[in-house]
């Protein structure tokens, strides 16, 4: 349960690589000696630490194309646990390395392997990894904070907190709790005083005005291909997030989520460890089969202890019938130019005011945008600088008809070659929608203002939200090939 | 100097020995603790001045004695501390635990230790004079994290204080409880685990041990728990602690962890979870139903530590806590969760890995720790994990590895086909798998992709073939797709061969590699040559020179294209003559040279090293050709499978084949497989043979033959009768033949030596069996012409020896000594040098009976004789006469005569008391002597026609007559 060091490094697409922190836990280490025995390997210094782990990470040697000790094609599971062969290949290995990787950040630690080193046990079986793997996801949020948009500035200084932080959350090696992302914005008096136990993941308690938010987020994303043979795929994930300032050591708080008559019930809910327990019902209900045990479906109560931060609820999937914009997108390629033909069309069911949205056309593996021939029967069509987008405003509503269109030809003349991608060369293209509907959801979930109950003497002002959001929303051009593979796309 | 300070700290944790080798690890720890006994350094520059103790203390404090005395310092300071500077003394404290436990004080309980545990305990109940103190908080969890990590690496040291800590958690209503509640639950779980491994331990101990009362004398009755013997191994090796149906004071502070365990930070609460499991699982007494009020919030949970001690609950307590819903539940979860939006890519790795290993509770397969797939996930539920190409490499390798591990464990592997590629394919896992490899396979052909697409394209590649790769109808297609792959990147070359490589290698079908090779060898040499690029054809040459490893695929393809290329009218690609290119045509020839087919490829190879060896542009490139060129025509195959094949071991070729130097590479090995070693010692010798009674006619030659007929001659009367009256015409006559022969160049010109080839006594070991044994003479003087080479095809150690004949072709007659030397092949196909012991050619070797020619009788024989005499006692005629006398008569002087002369004797029945014997000495010289008795000696009559013959003849006859003497007497 415990790590024997820790490393943050940053890159820029394997360069300028750099251990900005490291810690080693020495008292584990010598644990780690004595569990190992003969099989024991020391981590080894940093110079040679970095070189292993980002030749395992497929980054070291950007410009030669092929180095064997990294692009061999043996399988070996490398994520989330690499293997680095500190002594050589076939010699000692340092296992389990924990890796995650965000932005210009890679964490790494190296768990403690708490059992016998021969036969090398199963991560599954080692809880110093789910450890590890919770305590980088910690520091890695500490350090690109909830934005995750790298600030350079931010970042050193929250490096050079780095001692500090861990001297509270993992002073020897052994993880205590997450380093806190920032400080609640309401004054904590960490004082406790009576006969109940404060929290252990709440710094202090709550004085003042009792508040309540409550915001439920429902993302959807899809794979539209307008293809007979190709099923088009879509889903819908809802988040509620809370930020309750409530007084007491330990309050009770209830939110509830309730559906429509006919909604479908929520599937694969998750909740936050302050959930103090939950109906078996509510649990049910999963994506991975139709099988659903109860026609449970509502109202979902979740009660809890609030602790002071904002903090992420529950989730929960669910199956809705329609994506809410159908799209078709067709390209031909005549000469040297492209013809694109766009119909976007808002369901019926969906609020036609939107916060805001926009479509995105990238070109990849071609030419800059030279001369851009496109009427659009609504919005707003804008080039990007960089001339290999084009940005379709559609702005707060579609028109009455609830359908907008899009043609023209477009000439790709510039005299620089634009971005590539992986993906998208020829006629495999797609249109990305980013889109925000407010007060609505898809599955119809929402959370009543007056089902959330505070057990408190104050009476809380109570504020609930919800809003519709798109997340890799992709429309393929039909006439090329999408990458795809059969089955279920995602959940 | 902080600066100084910050910056000698960062070089110190960057690499501790490099800053170690510029000072001395005593020098430093000195200087750290002058430094922080300093007034004047502020704490935040003492906060870092701990680092290198906290992190390398035993780099620091050398011996035990010296952390001791660390550790006592670092109190010293702390005691002198202000309360005030609260991130110093909670650093502090670390690092007192880290010198404490890294140099053993701790395990060996030094004084120091125990009075730092009380400090700890002392601090960790002390709440502080202000009702909550944060910093005084700070402080107390501080001690409890080394309290912990103390009985962590000490386990039972903490044993005796179990009261105490479960009275000051339980007293705490601050959030250090969590810090207590991880030590009590620790030190439970050590102690309980302790107790258990003793035999008759039971409730009694348990309850003295909860209720305080095993206070001192638990660690002298026990001694110190060693860490690893409280390592739970493998399931079920944990002890079991028999305590009967009651043991309350237990059930007691379990029920009062777990109900406490809500307030924990998730990593705390799962810890406290797995060694709760262990405690109970060490106590059957208590019930794992004990957690059944914790798992509806931990079933739910979004944490992977949280859900992951559930798991871990399963794979203790199975059925006695999760029945089958459960576990159908918890796959369902697990299953969510790997794919889940909200995870990180690592999370859901992580929920994969424990889908292979799930806790069943009732597991078909038995093997602890293999992956498997449960049982109960069946293909339509792991639906959900289908890869797709929008996946991460990662997630898409370790999907595609869950799913092929399921569908052959569901007897998928080999089910009915879908439809054609690309079509939409109905059913069957592995032909979804096999369309995801395929449009993987058009994005790394498309090129858009990168080298992370191509990578994961041919892991993916790999893995599927190790799963399906018998699977004909996939493997077959998996070619062609690979081979169109290559032909349209060629710069993925070294990628295929690695693919083809490991396949072979690894997996269950390794004959789809030469189907491979065979298959893009094909291409490569089909391809029309015109649109070729240098590039591309290098590359080519990378993949064929894989290909002529390959012993089952035919090689006339690329011997062909190699043809083509080379030769100028065809092709412009070797025109540049580049030496790299060349190399790497090299490279192939070389591989040619070592195929089984080598005989049906002589000819084309032959002329493509020719070819190479004459036209190409590159000095170097040619010499190799040339030196191909001639290994294959005058090596023997077995010769040069072992010459090139030398250390061609796995990790080498590896090296080679990348290596843009193989052919230097190749080269000092060719060097060390080509070149003679030289060996200091005798490995064998030459013995004098003696004459053998079947090869003495036949090695005498000339000689020899016309003893032979001068037996056969005696037999003839008449002749016999005429001699005796041999007339000095006759004599003139019989001269004059005689010397008639001298007249063609090579007559009678040499003598042959006859030896054995033997081992020395004590060869040096690996030489027990030699071949191709080439001896080699040197002369030492100039009485003999130089001697050719003699090959002995073998020598064994054990089987009769060899023989050797020398034939020596004398300028003048005389002794000599012979150098000799041997070059042979040993059992290790290496060429050897090593000298022999030198030769000594006696004078007597030079000796041989008179040449006359063939079909004279004993009468011209004794003609000749007396001409000989004749003329060498003739004043003027450049003849000498001289005597011998010895004391030899009688029956010594004929035995002497029979053992040394008899082939030499010419008879005269006319003088029946004196033996006459002719002595030849190539090239061209005689001794005659007469030998007779006189009263109480023998006289030696000798003429000869080279008097500097007579020194040396002298000392024969006296060797031969004393050594006949001394054997009379």
């Amino acid at each position: 349960m415990s790590v024997r060091a820790l490393w943050i490094i940053s890159q820029e697409k394997g360069e300028n690589v750099t251990i900005r922190f490291s810690r080693r836990f020495s008292t584990v280490e010598h644990r780690a000696k004595s569990l190992a025995g003969s099989s024991y390997v020391a981590v080894p210094d940093e110079s040679t630490f970095l070189q292993l782990l980002l030749t395992e990470l497929g980054l070291s040697d950007p410009s030669k194309p092929y180095v064997a000790a990294r692009d061999d094609c043996l399988y070996r599971p490398r994520s989330p646990a690499l293997e680095l062969c500190v002594d050589g290949p076939g010699k000692g290995a340092l296992w389990p390395v924990l890796t995650i990787s965000q932005g210009p950040l890679i964490l790494a630690c190296v768990p403690l392997v708490n059992a016998p080193p021969e036969p090398r046990p199963p991560l599954s079986s080692l809880l110093s990894v789910s450890q590890g793997l919770t305590l980088l996801a910690g520091i890695q949020t500490f350090l690109l904070g909830p934005g995750s948009k790298p600030d350079n500035e931010g970042l050193v200084a929250r490096l050079g907190m780095m001692p500090s932080v861990l001297l509270q959350v993992c002073p020897l090696g052994t993880p205590l709790d997450v380093p806190l992302t920032g400080a609640p914005s309401s004054p904590a008096v960490p004082t406790s005083t009576g006969t109940q136990k404060q929290p252990a993941w709440k710094t202090g308690l709550h004085r003042g005005r009792a508040a309540v938010n409550v915001a439920l987020v429902e993302t959807v994303r899809t794979m539209q291909y307008g293809n007979q043979s190709r099923q088009d795929l879509w889903d819908v994930f809802g988040t509620v997030t809370c930020k309750c300032e409530v007084e007491g050591v330990l309050p009770n708080v209830t939110v509830t989520l309730s559906l429509p008559p006919n909604g479908s019930p929520l599937q694969d809910i998750l909740v936050h460890p302050c959930v103090t327990s939950l109906d078996s019902s509510i649990l049910t209900a999963s994506s991975v089969d139709n099988y659903d045990g109860s026609s449970f479906s509502g109202p979902y109560k979740f009660p809890f202890s609030p602790p002071l931060e904002p903090f992420r609820l529950c989730s929960y999937t669910s199956q809705v019938p329609v994506p809410p914009i159908l799209g078709s997108y067709q390209l031909k390629e005549e000469e040297n130019q492209l013809r694109v033909s766009v119909a976007l069309k808002l369901h019926e069911s969906v609020k036609n005011s939107f916060e805001y949205c926009d479509a995105h056309l990238p070109f990849f593996n071609r030419a800059q945008m030279g001369v851009v021939d496109v009427k659009v029967s609504s919005g707003q069509l804008d080039v990007s600088k960089e001339k290999n987008l084009l940005v379709w405003a559609l702005g707060q509503k579609f028109p009455k008809s609830r359908e907008v269109t899009m043609e023209g030809k477009i000439v790709f003349s510039g005299p620089t070659p634009g971005p590539s991608d992986p993906l998208c060369t020829q006629l495999t293209a797609y249109i990305k929608l980013y889109f925000k509907v407010p007060d609505m959801t898809l599955s119809g979930c929402c959370v009543d203002q007056h089902s959330v109950q505070v057990y408190s003497s104050a009476k809380p002002r109570i504020v609930t939200s919800r809003e519709l959001q798109s997340k890799e929303y992709f429309i393929w051009n039909s006439t090329g090939t999408a990458p795809v593979s059969s089955g279920q796309m995602m959940l | 100097m902080t600066l100084n300070w910050t910056e000698r700290i960062a070089a110190f944790s960057l690499s501790p020995s490099r800053f170690l080798s510029g000072t001395t690890a005593e020098a430093f720890l000195a200087e750290l603790l002058r430094e922080l006994r300093d007034d004047r350094a502020s704490y935040s520059l003492k906060v870092l001045l701990l680092a290198p103790l906290c992190e390398h203390p035993t780099l620091l404090c050398l011996s035990d004695s010296v952390g001791e005395e660390t550790a006592l310092e670092l109190m010293s300071v702390m005691a002198q501390c202000p309360p005030k500077s609260l991130q110093f003394r909670c650093q502090l404290l670390v690092a007192i635990t880290c010198v404490l436990v890294c140099s053993s004080c701790a395990g060996a309980r030094s004084q120091a230790s125990l009075d730092f545990l009380s400090l700890l305990l002392e601090t960790a109940g002390d709440p502080g004079e202000l009702p909550g103190d944060g910093g005084q908080q700070r402080l107390r969890a501080g001690a409890c994290a080394c309290l912990r990590e103390l009985e962590a690496c000490c386990p039972g040291l903490l044993s005796p204080r179990l009261e105490l800590l479960d009275g000051l958690r339980q007293r705490e209503t601050s959030r250090l409880h969590q810090a207590l509640a991880g030590v009590q639950s620790l030190a439970l779980r050590n102690a309980v685990h302790q107790l258990g491994r003793e035999t008759g331990a039971g409730a009694e101990e348990l309850k003295a041990l909860l209720g305080g009362n095993a206070s001192d004398s638990w660690e002298e009755e026990r001694g110190p728990a060693t860490l690893t013997a409280l390592t739970p191994g493998p399931t079920g090796s944990l002890p079991t602690l028999h305590t009967g149906p009651d043991c309350k004071e237990l059930r007691s502070v379990l029920a009062s962890l777990l109900e406490d365990s809500y307030l924990l930070t998730p990593p705390c609460q799962a810890a406290l979870l797995l060694t709760l499991t262990e405690v109970v699982a060490m106590v059957p007494a208590v019930p794992p139903a004990i957690f059944r009020a914790q798992l509806l919030r931990l079933l739910g949970t979004s944490q992977v530590c949280l859900l992951h001690s559930t798991l871990l609950l399963k794979a203790s307590f199975t059925d006695s806590l999760f029945g089958g819903e459960d576990e159908d539940f918890l796959l369902r979860r697990l299953l969510v969760l790997s794919q889940h939006p909200l995870l990180s890519p690592p999370d859901q790795l992580f929920y994969m890995d424990c889908i292979l290993h799930f806790p069943e509770n009732r597991p078909l397969s038995g093997g602890e720790g293999e992956e498997a797939p449960p049982v109960a996930l069946t293909p339509r539920l792991a639906a959900a994990l289908l890869p797709t190409l929008l996946n991460d490499g990662h997630t898409l390798l370790a999907r595609v590895k869950l799913l092929a591990l399921l569908y052959l464990e569901e007897g998928e592997g080999g089910g009915p086909e879908g439809g054609p590629e690309g079509g939409q394919e109905g059913g069957g896992g592995p032909a979804h798998l096999y369309q995801l490899l395929a449009s993987l396979l058009d994005v790394a052909e498309a090129g858009g992709g990168g080298r992370e697409t191509v990578v994961t394209s041919f892991r993916a590649a790999f893995l599927f073939l190790l799963y399906f790769g018998h699977v004909r109808r996939f493997s077959g297609r998996l070619t062609a797709r690979l081979c169109r792959l290559y032909m349209r990147r060629p710069q993925l070359a070294p990628h295929l061969i690695n693919l083809a490589d490991r396949v072979q290698e690894r997996t269950p079908a390794p004959d789809w590699t030469p189907e491979l090779l065979r298959a893009v060898q094909r291409a490569v040499t089909e391809a029309p040559l015109a649109r070729l690029t240098l590039a591309d054809f290098s590359r080519h040459l990378q993949v064929l020179a894989r290909v002529a490893e390959e012993g089952g695929v035919c090689q006339q393809p690329t011997l062909a294209f190699l043809a083509r290329v080379v030769t100028p009218s065809s092709s412009s690609l070797c025109g540049g003559g580049g030496w790299r290119l060349g190399a790497a045509v090299l490279a192939v020839c070389r591989r040619l040279l070592v195929h089984p087919d080598l005989d049906s490829l002589l000819a084309p190879l032959s002329h493509t090293l020719r070819h190479l060896a004459g036209h190409y542009g590159d000095t170097d490139v040619q010499d190799h050709a040339r030196l191909y060129h001639a290994l294959l025509t005058t090596v023997s195959r077995q010769k040069l499978a072992g010459v090139l094949a030398a250390g061609a071991a796995e990790d080498r070729r590896q090296l080679k084949q990348r290596s843009l130097s193989c052919l230097v590479a190749e080269s000092e090995e060719l060097t060390s497989a080509l070149t003679v070693h030289r060996l200091e010692e005798s490995v064998c010798r030459l013995t004098e043979a003696g004459a053998e009674p079947g090869e003495a006619g036949a090695d005498q030659g000339e000689a020899g033959a016309d003893q032979g007929e001068a037996g056969a001659d005696q037999g003839g009367g008449g002749e016999a009768a005429g001699a005796r009256q041999a007339s000095p015409s006759e004599a003139e006559a019989a001269l004059d033949a005689y010397r008639a022969q001298f007249r063609e160049p090579d007559f009678s010109s040499h003598i042959t030596l006859r030896y054995t080839l033997t081992h020395t006594e004590a060869p040096p070991p690996g030489f027990d069996r030699l071949y191709s044994i080439r001896l080699h003479f040197g002369l030492t003087d100039q009485h003999y012409e130089a001697l050719g080479d003699v090959s002995v095809p073998r020598l064994f150690r054990g089987r009769p020896p060899p023989a050797v004949r020398l034939r020596l072709r004398p300028r003048r007659p005389g002794a000599t000594t012979l150098l000799a030397s041997a070059l042979f092949t040993a059992q290790d196909g290496r060429t050897w040098h090593a000298a022999l012991p030198p030769l000594p050619v006696a004078f007597q070797q030079s000796f041989l009976p008179l040449p006359a020619p063939g079909g004279w009788g004993p009468a011209r024989r004794l003609a000749l004789f007396r001409g000989l005499w004749g003329d060498m006692s003739a004043p003027g005629g450049g003849g000498a006469l001289s005597l011998f006398c010895c004391p030899l008569t009688g029956a010594a002087l004929s035995a002497l005569v029979d053992k040394h002369l008899a082939r030499f004797l010419v008879s005269d029945p006319s003088h029946a008391d004196e033996s006459k014997a002719a002595i030849f000495l190539p090239p061209k010289s005689h001794v005659l002597l007469r030998i007779r008795p006189e009263r109480d000696a023998s006289h030696f009559d000798i003429a000869t026609d080279n008097w500097e013959l007579l020194p040396p003849l002298n000392s024969y006859l006296l060797t031969i007559t004393s050594s006949q003497e001394g054997g009379g007497s």
